[in-house]
């Protein structure tokens, strides 16, 4: 079967810096990547290369049968595929509501009705279903990001990336947020996801990626990679993070 | 406890516009007195500039509207990625800004018309050879192309302000460059410029008595004429400097409304 992403020889640069090296990388439809590595590892790069936030200068990457070379098969592919951010970026100026039901309407022409009786129906999968009217400003790190989550989902994406979703969370509202990924990976999504969190990589991961310098270092299950990682890097940076 | 505190600001703002407003009608209440009680010469001086009222009104609005409209443009496309695009704006708002608003009312009234006939001459276009300019376009047009180079940067500074992070998350959805600018950026942004946007009206309003000295009859230039023609100049000039007063307290009030209206809905 055709890997869902399909990662190929990949380079970046940030000027002088050469963030990702000849990176290749495939993903099998109803997979759980998970990415760690030090900061400026390029982790994060390669996560916003999949739906090009990142422009990259060389190599190829193809979602679900579309390259990513023009406009259109770009904007195609960002609607198959939902992001989630560090920072939530949630729509401050809209409620909650009107946060999910925005780019239903403008991009999958859902008329209002429709669009939020899919808000609702999300916002109470991910748990806050009383907080719809509320704008974001007013909710907790934990709840802007599953309101984040629910807006992503919304479009019905094929796959999922998470960019550190629980950085920048407190500690108490950190399982919240994993539990809603938890779920979403019970049920099949295909998920990427950039993160620290190897409690969730060893409940949900199928396979965890150890990028530095650019590249990919290591990668097998998480268990074999936690308990028994082969290479002197991947030891290193456990030793710091576990 | 942040609820709190943001709603005890805004009662402060909604006491302090409440007070502002009697600036305002303190100074139509002095129109008044002087145009009721003392209607020699004020009324006199009213009656004659009446008109002179609605061509400074209008020729304002117009040219704000356009400058709305022009300085977003100018703005997109200084932020835009490819350098030409961005020279060219960049070219127009830097030239724009160094050349006195008065030297280009006065180039776009009695130059560039010379220009239009020139080039009929030199290609035999009789219709540019019969070219001449109307005041009031010609004004619009210079006020326009002056103030959207100011507005632009106003724009541009409002929408940098706006976190990179608000782009990716619409674009991320599927929107487009021109979506998410329509639905997710400029929202925010508005906020963030309003006091500026409503400063470049009052200053347009006041600078807008420039086309006085291109032939359109607006108050002041309508001032000048009963001067000229009653030697008042004290009882004019009194009147002019009021009837201009009142417009921009009021267009000060208008815009502390509306930042106070756009607040309340965040």
């Amino acid at each position: 079967m055709e890997p869902i992403i399909h990662i190929e020889e990949v380079h970046k640069h940030f000027g002088a810096v050469h963030a990702l090296r000849g990176v290749s990388l495939d993903v099998e439809k109803g997979e759980v990547i998970l990415i760690i590595g030090p900061s400026g590892s390029g982790k994060s790069t390669l996560l916003r290369c999949i739906n090009r936030l990142e422009e990259f200068d060389a190599g190829r990457i193809v979602v679900d049968g579309i390259p990513l070379d023009t406009a259109e098969n770009i904007n195609a592919v960002r609607t198959e595929v939902g992001m989630v951010f560090q920072q939530f970026n949630l729509f401050p100026h809209l409620t909650v509501l009107d946060n999910i039901t925005l780019a239903q309407k403008l991009i999958r022409k859902r008329s209002k009705a429709e669009s939020e009786r899919i808000a609702r129906q999300l916002l109470e999968k991910v748990g806050i279903p009383e907080k719809e009217s509320y704008f974001p400003g007013q909710l907790s790190g934990g709840q802007q990001q599953r309101v984040a989550i629910a807006r992503a989902l919304a479009m019905n994406p094929k796959i999922m990336l998470f960019d550190e979703p629980t950085s920048a969370l407190d500690p108490e509202m950190i399982q919240e947020v994993l539990d809603v990924m938890l779920n979403l990976a019970k049920e099949g999504m295909t998920m990427v996801v950039v993160s620290h969190e190897i409690g969730f990589a060893k409940a949900a991961a199928d396979r965890v990626i150890l990028m530095d310098g650019g590249q990919i270092i290591e990668m097998a299950p998480p268990e074999e990679l936690f308990d028994h990682p082969k290479e002197e890097r991947t030891r290193l940076f456990l030793s710091k993070v576990l | 406890m942040t609820i709190t505190t943001s709603k005890s600001s805004q009662e402060k703002k909604v006491t302090r516009f409440d007070n502002w407003w009697f600036l305002v009608i303190a100074v139509i209440a002095l129109l008044l007195i002087l145009i009721f009680l003392v209607p020699d010469p004020y009324q006199r001086i009213f009656v004659f500039v009446q008109n002179g009222i609605g061509t400074t009104i209008s020729i304002t609005g117009i040219s704000f509207l356009l400058v709305l409209i022009l300085g977003l443009l100018v703005a997109l496309a200084r932020l835009s990625k490819s350098w030409i695009i961005k020279g060219i704006s960049t070219i127009y708002v830097e030239v724009v800004r160094g050349i006195p608003m008065m030297v280009q009312l006065i180039f776009w009234y009695f130059a560039f018309p010379s220009v239009i006939q020139s080039v009929g001459k030199w290609l035999n276009i009789q219709a540019f050879v019969d070219y001449r300019a109307n005041p009031v376009a010609m004004a619009i047009l210079g006020l326009t192309i002056g103030y959207a180079a100011y507005m632009s940067e106003v724009y541009r500074a409002g929408i940098q302000s706006i976190s990179r992070g608000q782009m990716e998350a619409a674009r991320s959805l599927g929107m487009t460059y021109i979506q998410a600018m329509r639905y997710v950026i400029l929202p925010q942004a508005i906020r963030v410029i309003l006091p500026p946007v409503g400063n470049e009206f009052i200053t347009l309003l006041k600078d807008s008595s420039l086309v006085s000295v291109v032939a359109v009859a607006d108050m002041t230039r309508r001032g000048r004429e009963f001067q000229a023609a009653h030697f008042l100049p004290i009882q004019t000039w009194v009147m002019i400097a009021l009837l201009y007063l009142v417009m921009t307290l009021f267009a000060t009030r208008v815009v502390a409304w509306m930042e106070r209206k756009f607040k309340m809905e965040k």
